[in-house]
């Protein structure tokens, strides 16, 4: 599954300033990411600093994954929020708690590695560059990897823009090498596999709602949601077919043969074979689900008798007829069984010497 | 839905979008071994806040682990290894600097057709409550949550059983003053999901229900090859008709359950039978007693003590009930689950028949 929107090509990535001897992959990259990285962004968008002193308005961080075996296809599983301070002339960014942090993260999972970091606003400034030079760099970043630069927007009111870059160096002079680099956009989207496809429509439920809070329903709630929108779905195919053959819409050939190689998917049983597999598989069903509660009635039953009080029994240890009791219990096949014959015993001894 | 009691210190539970993601996440790559991992947020006007979740490291030691069963242990004891309370310290520490909510809330663990009621479950539960009681376990089941419908559920232990856990007995004595059954073992609270004002936004860019007004007329070939894209709510993916795998696994499980039973049964019968043999030598060696005192009254002599045999003989101790007792409430939670399977996948079946027949 993929959400993606491009509208450039990308063809190559850029030569980096490599190490003489070095082969570098000018392949193209694309990036995937996948939901709980975006969600994650978003949340840290939304408990950013709003103290009067801090200028920024975006926040950063670092973006977490794995790589292809030729590195032309990353995917950003994860990432974490990186404290930092943007001021007129100047940037700072906790280094110490990035490394922490990368350690931490890694430690959990340990099969994925650094990509390269996000913020939060689509602008690209000479900060930025300077903290993709940091990214990409050998000793604390990506290299000989590239370095990733996923930007998202997050303005309210608008759209939630995402776009991601990679860089290459470039510079007027050696002495602002640090501070400069070409972002080139590559191509990316967004994936979710069916593991997250439930978790997501959980999500999605609370979409349209005012309070923006959904209760988790039963699988028969959504069982009736889905048969439901389903026949809503079919009403209003029947509804413009209707209309196609009342003249009131324009007829489309190419639709009306898609609708005909879908209906024709349908299979053609036969009754009674339909009847037979029918009653095999409810049987099959309604067994398992009275086996089910057969046992736990039993197992009920056994709970019960395990710390059941036994009065009754110890009237009858009065009569002298226990045997009886304890044969009874053990028939039922529970642990009652063998426990009621245990209590008719065991209170005989101890109180012995006290006689 | 089941109710909160009155007495919990929170009435239900909610949960950030982010959160369920991530725990869907990890819990799926990690499948079939257990994954487990922290939850942090606040609790707020009777709710638990969980606003974020993170994973704990496996101890990875293949080298010396021959046994898939150990590293499914090693990841089940997870949430009270020494390292990994380290490992919640730290990472909440770090999180406290970029304005997360830094206080620990529970816990997370992946289930397999809600085979989750475990001693390691328990155990992992009770870490967390006695010290804070305000904390939760979620338990994400992988399998059930793959055939379409979510299926992530919030528990804590009752304070019932947090007494009796406490006090360590699980004999049948101490279980009859307490009254406490498997049903009481395990409460289950309501769960909402909540998304912020940005996420609500960003789902709304998601793939849509198609709008009506189509710009241009598409072509056959556009239709079969760009699929349309299905909304993620409400999905049909739970319209799948398989039954099968399900039933096959749930009696798998249940046969499990009875074997379960039946070695905690085999435990007490041999308790039993050890007991009533001790008691026998008991008996005899107090009707010796019994005699030689007599012998020695006869022949004026100071009786011997007759209470010796308290210290001669050791009576062997009763198995503990939690076993038996977390297998009943796993039996419960299994039969509790084929119903609601039954209930949906009769109604699909009727609805498939009807279709199929021909009128």
């Amino acid at each position: 599954m993929a959400a993606a929107t491009e509208r450039f090509l990308h063809l190559a990535r850029p030569l980096a300033h490599t190490n003489i001897g070095l082969q570098t992959n000018i392949a193209p990259l694309t990036v995937q990411i996948q939901p709980q990285a975006v969600l994650s962004i978003l949340d840290h968008a939304v408990r950013r600093d709003v103290r009067e002193n801090s200028q920024s308005t975006r926040v950063i961080g670092a973006l977490v994954g794995t790589r292809s075996e030729d590195g032309t296809e990353v995917e950003v599983r994860s990432c974490f929020a990186i404290p930092h301070t943007e001021e007129e002339d100047q940037v700072e960014v906790d280094v110490e708690y990035q490394k922490n942090m990368l350690a931490l993260v890694l430690k959990a999972s340990p099969r994925e590695s650094l990509l390269g970091w996000y913020t939060t606003s689509h602008e690209l400034n000479s900060f930025s560059a300077l903290i993709q030079n940091f990214f990409a760099a050998p000793d604390t970043g990506t290299f000989p990897h590239p370095a990733i630069h996923l930007t998202i927007s997050t303005e309210p009111g608008k759209d939630i823009e995402t776009r991601c870059y990679i860089s290459a160096p470039v510079a007027v002079n050696a002495e602002r090498a640090a501070e400069s680099c070409l972002f080139i956009q590559v191509p990316h989207k967004m994936l979710y596999g069916d593991a997250e496809k439930s978790a997501l429509e959980a999500v999605a439920s609370a979409r349209d709602l005012e309070s923006r809070s959904a209760p988790l329903v039963s699988d028969i709630e959504s069982l009736g949601r889905s048969i439901e929108q389903t026949i809503g779905l079919l009403d209003r195919v029947s509804e413009w077919v209707n209309g196609v053959l009342d003249e009131d819409e324009e007829p489309n050939n190419a639709l009306a043969q898609y609708l005909m190689s879908a209906l024709s998917l349908a299979p053609k049983v036969d009754a009674s074979q339909i009847e037979h597999d029918f009653n095999n598989h409810i049987q099959d069903v309604l067994m398992v689900s009275y086996l089910a509660n057969t046992i736990r009635t039993q197992i009920d039953l056994s709970q019960r008798l395990a710390t059941a009080n036994l009065v009754s029994n110890e009237k009858e240890e009065g009569k002298g007829d226990g045997e009886k009791g304890g044969q009874r219990g053990n028939k039922r096949g529970g642990r009652g069984g063998g426990r009621s014959g245990g209590q008719q015993r065991e209170p005989r001894e101890p109180r012995e010497p006290t006689e | 839905m089941s109710e909160a009691p009155k007495d919990a210190p929170f009435q239900a539970v909610q949960v950030d979008a982010l959160v369920i993601l991530k725990i869907a996440r990890h819990c799926s790559s990690t499948f079939p071994t257990v994954a487990t991992g922290s939850l942090v947020g606040m609790d707020q006007n009777g709710t638990l806040e969980i606003t974020n979740t993170f994973a704990f490291p496996t101890v990875d030691n293949s080298a010396s682990d021959t046994h898939q069963n150990d590293a499914t242990n090693a990841a089940a004891a997870a949430p009270r290894a020494k390292a990994n309370i380290t490992y919640q310290g730290e990472m909440i520490r770090h999180l406290k600097e970029v304005n997360v909510d830094a206080n620990n809330v529970g816990w997370y663990t992946s289930a397999t057709m809600g085979n989750f009621v475990n001693l390691a479950f328990i155990e992992n539960q009770f870490h967390y409550q006695k010290d804070n009681e305000k904390t939760i376990a979620l338990v994400y089941d992988t399998s059930r949550s793959s055939q379409g419908t979510l299926a992530l559920k919030a528990y804590r232990l009752t304070n019932l059983f947090m007494t009796v856990y406490k006090e360590g007995k699980f004999t049948t004595e101490s279980l009859q003053k307490s009254k406490l059954s498997f049903r009481d073992i395990l409460q289950e609270y309501p769960l909402n999901v909540y998304n912020s004002h940005l996420l609500t936004s960003f789902l709304h860019q998601l793939p849509l229900p198609a709008v009506a007004s189509e710009a241009k007329e598409p072509t056959l070939s556009e239709l079969n090859n760009d699929r349309i894209k299905a909304p993620l709510y409400p999905s049909i993916d739970n319209l799948d008709l398989s039954v099968d795998p399900f039933l096959e696994k749930t009696c798998d499980l249940l046969l499990e359950s009875i074997e379960s039973h039946y070695v905690d049964l085999n435990n007490f019968q041999f308790y039993q039978r050890q007991l009533a043999r001790e008691q026998t030598k008991i008996t005899q060696w107090q009707a010796k007693r019994k005699a030689e005192n007599a012998q020695r009254t006869l022949a004026k002599q100071a009786p011997l003590p007759e209470d010796e045999w308290q210290r001669l003989f050791k009576l062997p101790q009763e198995p503990s009930r939690l076993e038996g007792m977390l297998n009943a409430k796993q039996v419960e939670q299994y039969s509790k689950q084929v119903d609601g399977f039954t209930a949906n996948i009769s109604a699909k079946m009727f609805a498939v028949r009807e279709n199929l027949l021909p009128q």
